[in-house]
């Protein structure tokens, strides 16, 4: 009861976490109520070719195809969530694992993961995730664990810096007395210690995740069968002197599910703060 | 396992040197010439089952060093503990778990013992589980139950759902306590166990722990710079300072007849129930000097009132009193 209490006066009080989690209950409710929301079937093709917007009951035009734009930004919003949910699920999964390994680990597993983790850090991820795209096929799930697979090394950063202070706490040394076994110690201890930074840099990593799909669409190594925002983008950019709803609003789109996601990570980082937990003010 | 002779805990020369970061480069250097902070030099003591044995000295003078290295969580630079006529080094190699659960150690911060994450319940659990003690989770349950009621915490059912943070310390500390001695361990570390809690429960969280001793058949190594607690609980006591013991005997030989300077210091600044007593307090000055690279000559010869001029030649040997009493000083005789 009191958790409760306490979790809710912490969203009321951070008004950035407010924002972001009122944004992702509308992003929710849209998916949730995507067949009524949808005026048209946004994969039929119908009459009005380039329609501008409020022409035949169409909000927000159609594109070349006469696709209704604005039904195909409600069908976007769950491709969007989902690229953003499960690449980030991935990321932090990998990022949670290495990073609290060698942070906890220490010595050689440390020195081999900590310049495994540089090398991602300074590669150009957004050209290897071309290059990924481009060799093994441009389905929607590619594009998920690509962007899972190359966004990781902040987060492992923050997990390992969180286990290299976990690891010298008394509780650390009191479980290893016990006899507990090091995989134990780090699944046990070191790890649900040391998450909260995660959680909210994974949050923010959302937004980038979004971004990278969007960009992967627009350079036309999008799903082609998947409706999304940033393959609205590219279908759009060469009508944007005559028919330039197609790619704005779907634009539009993208920055304010960025920024709820961001508004979310941020709030979150603020939040689960161990200084903002006790009850410190910021 | 260990015959008459073999006392059932030996640390034999046990020395910890940490390098000095002194801001030079070091690639080339040989290890004689960089500087260590010596923060445990060469100490040797035994002890008998169910003992125990006090260490006390000032902060920094090496003892929870030396406590640590006795549970293993660090490993000394030189020398060995032998449990049993057994090295622990040999023992934790072979078998770590059935190391562990012989050793024990209560730590002086109550607060930080246990993961915030988790409740009692599940703290309490997991050693037991861990090593496979009781049949099944009804029965493990109900020995956490038992021993939290024999701990005096009630009511322990709502103790066991609790998180570590709305805990007292005092009950934190027995809670660790109980948790060590679920292994029934041979020896017990208590590394200044009462030294963050309120004067009211300290008596209270000793008793629980030389009581659970006893009744185990555990040794105790009792640390802390509390000469009249240390006193009236030990059996032996060692005198530390700057990382060497400087006088070792039984507690009454120690306290009623110091013989080192250093104890003598010690002692006659503890404050006594009597306020009347009339009481000389000896003098000391200087500030406690810093364990990297100190000597030649007695450590203590800096400070101490009795300082000659054979003191700051070398370190003195152990001069053996009676009743296997013992000081390192060049300024006392044998009798």
């Amino acid at each position: 009861m009191t958790k409760i209490q306490k979790a809710l006066r912490a969203i009321v009080s951070d008004k950035q976490l407010l924002f972001g989690l009122i944004g992702i209950a509308v992003l929710l409710l849209i998916i949730l109520f995507q067949d009524v929301l949808e005026t048209h079937d946004p994969y039929d093709y119908g009459p009005d070719s380039l329609a501008a917007p409020g022409i035949n009951g169409h909000l927000l035009g159609t594109n070349k195809l006469g696709q209704d734009v604005y039904s195909m930004l409600i069908a976007g919003v769950s491709t969007s969530l989902k690229v953003a949910l499960i690449s980030s699920l991935i990321s932090a999964l990998i990022g949670i694992l290495l990073g609290g390994a060698a942070g906890f680990l220490g010595g050689k597993v440390d020195m081999v993961l900590s310049e495994l983790i540089n090398v991602f850090m300074m590669i150009p991820t957004f050209f290897l995730e071309l290059m990924i795209i481009a060799m093994f096929g441009n389905s929607i799930t590619n594009v998920m664990i690509v962007i899972g697979l190359t966004s990781w090394a902040s987060n492992a950063k923050l997990m390992r810096a969180q286990a290299l202070s976990l690891r010298e706490r008394t509780f650390v040394k009191s479980a290893i007395v016990m006899g507990e076994t090091r995989p134990q110690i780090l699944f046990n201890y070191i790890i649900p210690n040391g998450i909260f930074p995660v959680i909210a840099n994974t949050t923010m990593g959302m937004s980038g995740a979004i971004l990278t799909e969007a960009s992967l669409s627009f350079l036309g190594l999008g799903d082609v069968n998947v409706i999304s925002w940033g393959q609205m983008i590219y279908d759009g950019k060469s009508y944007i002197t005559s028919a330039w709803w197609i790619a704005t609003f779907a634009g539009i789109a993208i920055v304010l599910t960025v920024i709820t996601f961001y508004m979310l990570g941020d709030g979150l980082n603020h939040v689960l703060n161990p200084k903002h937990i006790s009850g410190g003010k910021k | 396992m260990s015959d008459k002779n073999t006392p059932f805990l030996t640390i034999d020369h046990i020395t910890k040197w940490y390098p000095h970061n002194d801001g030079r480069i070091h690639l080339f250097r040989s290890r004689e010439k960089r500087s260590w902070v010596k923060a445990v030099d060469d100490v040797s003591l035994t002890m008998n089952r169910g003992e125990v044995l006090g260490i006390i000295g000032e902060s920094g003078c090496g003892k929870s060093t030396l406590g640590r290295i006795l549970v293993r969580l660090e490993s000394p630079t030189s020398g060995d503990v032998l449990l049993g006529g057994r090295s622990t080094a040999q023992m934790l190699r072979e078998d770590r778990k059935a190391f562990r659960k012989r050793v024990q150690i209560v730590f002086q911060n109550p607060f930080d013992t246990f993961t915030p994450r988790d409740t009692i319940q599940k703290i309490l659990m997991r050693p037991l589980r861990n090593y496979g003690i009781g049949a099944s989770d009804e029965e493990r349950l109900a020995m956490c139950r038992e021993a939290l009621e024999a701990g005096g915490l009630h009511p322990t059912d709502e103790i066991l759902k609790r998180y570590p943070h709305e805990l007292s310390g005092g009950q934190l500390q027995r809670i660790s306590i109980i948790r060590s001695m679920f292994f029934k361990p041979d020896l017990i570390i208590a590394d200044e166990p009462v030294s963050m809690l309120d004067v009211s429960v300290r008596a209270d969280i000793i008793n629980m722990l030389l009581d659970l001793a006893k009744k185990n058949n555990t040794a105790v190594i009792f640390i802390s710079h509390d000469i009249a607690l240390t006193r009236y609980i030990s059996d032996h006591i060692a005198v530390m300072y700057l990382g060497r013991v400087v006088e070792y005997g039984r507690t009454d030989d120690v306290i009623a007849g110091p013989r080192h300077p250093y104890t003598r210091v010690l002692i006659s600044h503890c404050a006594d129930v009597d306020p009347d007593q009339a009481r000389d307090s000896l003098p000391i000055t200087g500030e406690p000097p810093t364990p990297i690279n100190p000597g030649p000559g007695c450590y203590f010869a800096p400070r101490c009132f009795m300082a000659c001029e054979g003191c700051r030649a070398a370190y003195p040997g152990r001069v053996e009193l009676e009743n296997g009493h013992y000081v390192c000083c060049s300024c006392i005789r044998e009798e």
